[in-house]
């Protein structure tokens, strides 16, 4: 009898733990390369004050970033989805431009905006606000038309219509999107505070790397991870809240991978 | 709206954007050091072509582009495969492969620079890392989409193994594979760059980096509009391709 | 039941004139290359609490026709009245419409589903529970309110779509080819049960369907359409008595109606 995948998943997490505990006090891998997990952790509790800080700094600046991302995001992609003429017109041109590292752009946001938290807030609300618009024009475009015919016959005015139809029915698009977009701010603030910055996780990755000071930079990508990771984990268990009306993987069934997967996930990602 | 009509239009909305560009540091709507005019751009453009110093960048970060995509390729095409292949396989590691798109590779970078040093080796491994994901993932979904009816009824035909691959998985996976080339290599150029503008002496990133932090903004901006054309270029010929692979796609 | 039952025998009294009166409507389509006549003066009459059916070959426009008596589309010239008023919009209160595709809104449960016309009037809560539980238990799906459309089957879907077309109480109910996407054996059983339904309800019914044993097995009148343009072309009573059986379908009356109607048909396709 084979294990279920979730614990095999499970299984291979602890196994992961237990080397990264195991394999530098062992001496295979030199502590500069990989510091054990037990160092790391101690670290990050001896230094919190300095750790905790960073993650405010870091946290405001992704909050704001998703804020932006996802409020430009909803409202460009739903105009742009809801008129076919904007739609046709600018889509192919936003997928074309997907192809552009959009990290290459950062040094222009601090040359604009300094080095402080504003230009990670623009340039991370940029970079996220790609698969929200994306999704949200999707969702908005794929709606489908007898559920907008049936409310019209039965005497639902325009308003009504937006509220009771439209809403509900591209909520599971835009949620994934919500969830896609607010990976992508995370991901940019992290890039930027890493390459200019004075404050903040990604800025203490940098600082004590150059000091090869490993178990405080481990500590800090440790702390990324689990930022990501909560992210992630709370996004999908509001998906799933909202969305309890859906068959499981009803969108997704078939291919396991859509476009818009795609175009969302890249990236510094 | 009809073909021709949606092309002028795009190229009206280039046109416009591109003059406002131009004229609006000119005019001191916006301040010129922020952002030099579109015709300075354009020939500090031509100007930095002609410098050894950029022309050198120019090869080494091709070269590593080049490099850790071939790297990534082959291990993400096979290990996508198998994750196609066998069921238990994909199942354990398909939730931790979408986790992997949510978190920042960026983070890893100083792992990669602790044991490569900031040279070459160290932004092909990480521009390789950051793309296999994407690559093993294309690549599964690319074996998955060859239909199961097609290979049964070739099957039924008494097709070998090997016609079953060349003549009903190979044309069903074209498109796809292509696709997922053009993908790649969006990861791929997007992990060279942050590498290069992270710690490393040479590449475009590394210079676009610098040019950042001395204010050179001419300089700067010119970079970034070769990188994007490069990069739509070789986006657009593929999707040109997959075009005309998928002529038979519904 | 008993409420609806009271209610419809009131409105059977002020209704005894025709329910639906549709006179000299046409209908054309503005073209490229000049204007198409879609449907061409349609006149016909039907009296309240009957059932009348429309059939007709690919196109001839008996959906157009049935969304304008709907009020969903606007007809180029002619009117059409129900209970005396003309219809311009949709008034769920006159005119309940059944779709071939349930679209039922799959983030609302049976019930709510069925509730929706008369949240859209902002009904209160308590009559609106009251009018859907009984609804559902017309159509025979009590105890099914709680259920998500994707847990219900294709049958069970219209029977819901059915209940919320009824649940305003609307004196006449169009059904455009309800039954269409189900197999034989559920398309059977539910054009039992809409007779039943009918019966219990006093409703009038203009039905349209491709299938002529359906036509004849649920009408009192069936009238056939020409294509290009439309126009009614043949009007047979259906002489079988009520309440219909499914052994009716193998009567000799039973053969030579549809034969007949299929003939008309045959003559314009």
């Amino acid at each position: 009898m084979r294990p279920a995948p979730a614990t095999v998943r499970r299984l291979l997490l602890v196994l992961v733990l237990m080397l990264w505990e195991l394999v530098p006090r062992a001496g295979l891998l030199p502590e500069l390369f990989l510091p054990s997990l037990s160092r790391t952790l101690g670290v990050l509790v001896q230094n919190w004050a300095e750790y905790a800080h960073a993650l405010v700094v870091t946290l405001y600046e992704v909050v704001l970033a998703m804020l932006i991302a996802c409020g430009a995001g909803i409202l460009i992609g739903a105009l742009v989805g809801g008129l076919s003429l904007l739609r046709q017109l600018l889509l192919p041109v936003v997928s074309s431009l997907y192809a552009v590292p959009i990290v290459i752009l950062y040094p222009i946001f601090t040359a604009w905006l300094g080095v402080g938290s504003q230009s990670k807030i623009a340039f991370a609300g940029v970079y996220g606000f790609f698969p929200v618009m994306l999704s949200t024009a999707a969702g908005i475009q794929s709606i489908d038309q007898n559920l907008l015919l049936a409310a019209r016959s039965m005497g639902a005015s325009l308003p009504q219509q937006i509220t009771r139809v439209v809403i509900p029915a591209t909520m599971p698009t835009v949620l994934a999107g919500l969830r896609l977009g607010g990976a992508l701010a995370i991901i940019g603030v992290v890039v930027s505070e890493m390459l200019t910055a004075a404050a903040g996780i990604g800025y203490l990755v940098s600082k004590y790397r150059t000091v090869l000071d490993s178990p405080r930079v481990f500590a800090a990508i440790l702390m990324i991870l689990v930022l990501s990771v909560l992210f992630d984990a709370l996004a999908r268990w509001v998906e799933r809240r909202t969305l309890a009306w859906q068959t499981a993987g009803l969108r997704e069934r078939g291919a396991p991978m859509r476009k818009e997967t795609y175009v969302g996930a890249t990236g510094a990602a | 709206m009809r073909r021709s009509a949606l092309i002028l239009t795009r190229l009206a909305l280039l046109a416009t954007i591109l003059a406002a560009w131009e004229w609006s540091p000119r005019m001191g709507l916006l301040n010129a050091a922020l952002l030099p005019p579109l015709s300075d751009v354009l020939a500090m453009l031509v100007s930095i072509l002609g410098r050894s110093q950029v022309q050198e960048a120019i090869g080494v970060t091709a070269g590593e582009v080049v490099l850790a995509f071939v790297i990534a390729m082959p291990i993400g095409a096979g290990i996508g495969v198998l994750a196609a292949e066998s069921d238990y396989f994909g199942q354990i590691f398909r939730p931790m492969l979408f986790y992997a798109f949510s978190i920042p590779k960026s983070i890893f970078l100083p792992m990669f620079i602790l044991v490569f040093g900031i040279g070459f080796q160290q932004k092909v491994a990480y521009a390789a890392f950051s793309t296999v994901f994407i690559v093993i993932m294309s690549a599964a979904a690319a074996v998955e989409s060859v239909k199961a009816d097609h290979v049964l009824v070739a099957r039924s035909y008494g097709a070998t193994w090997a016609q079953v691959l060349t003549r009903v998985y190979v044309p069903s996976m074209l498109p796809f594979l292509l696709e997922t080339l053009r993908i790649a290599m969006i990861f791929n150029l997007t992990g060279v760059m942050i590498a290069e503008m992270y710690a490393s002496r040479s590449g475009i990133g590394q210079l676009i980096a610098s040019w950042g932090e001395n204010f050179q903004m001419p300089q700067l901006f010119a970079a970034v509009v070769l990188l994007a054309v490069v990069a739509i270029a070789f986006n657009e010929t593929v999707r040109w391709l997959e075009a005309r692979c998928s002529t038979w796609r519904t | 039941m008993q409420h609806v039952a009271n209610l419809s025998g009131l409105r059977a009294t002020h209704a005894q004139a025709a329910a639906i009166e549709v006179a000299g409507l046409s209908h054309v389509y503005g073209a490229r290359e000049g204007t198409v006549p879609a449907l061409e003066d349609i006149s016909l009459t039907v009296g309240a609490g009957r059932f009348v059916v429309i059939v007709g070959p690919s196109g001839c426009g008996k959906t157009s026709l049935l969304m304008m008596m709907a009020g969903l589309r606007r007809q180029t010239s002619g009117t059409i009245l129900c209970a005396g008023r003309p219809i311009e919009m949709p008034d769920p209160g006159r005119v309940g419409v059944v779709f071939q595709e349930a679209s039922l809104f799959p983030w609302l449960t049976a019930l709510d589903n069925i509730e929706f016309p008369l949240s859209i009037r902002h009904a209160p809560r308590e009559e609106r529970r009251r009018r859907a539980d009984a609804m559902l238990n017309l159509v025979g799906l009590a105890g099914f309110g709680g259920r998500y459309p994707h847990e219900l089957s294709g049958g069970m879907k219209q029977r819901v779509s059915i209940a919320r077309g009824l649940v305003q109480d609307p004196p006449v109910l169009l059904m455009d080819e309800p039954f269409a996407a189900l197999d034989e054996q559920t398309r059977m059983t539910m054009g039992h049960e809409l007779l039943r339904i009918w019966s219990q309800t006093n409703k009038t019914v203009v039905f349209v369907t491709h299938s002529l044993t359906e036509a004849v097995y649920l009408a009192d009148e069936v009238l056939v359409m020409s294509a290009r343009p439309g126009r009614i072309i043949d009007r047979t009573e259906v002489t079988l008595p009520r309440p219909r059986t499914y052994e009716m379908m193998a009567t000799d009356v039973f053969g030579r109606l549809r034969e007949h109607i299929w003939q008309q048909i045959r003559k314009v396709t």
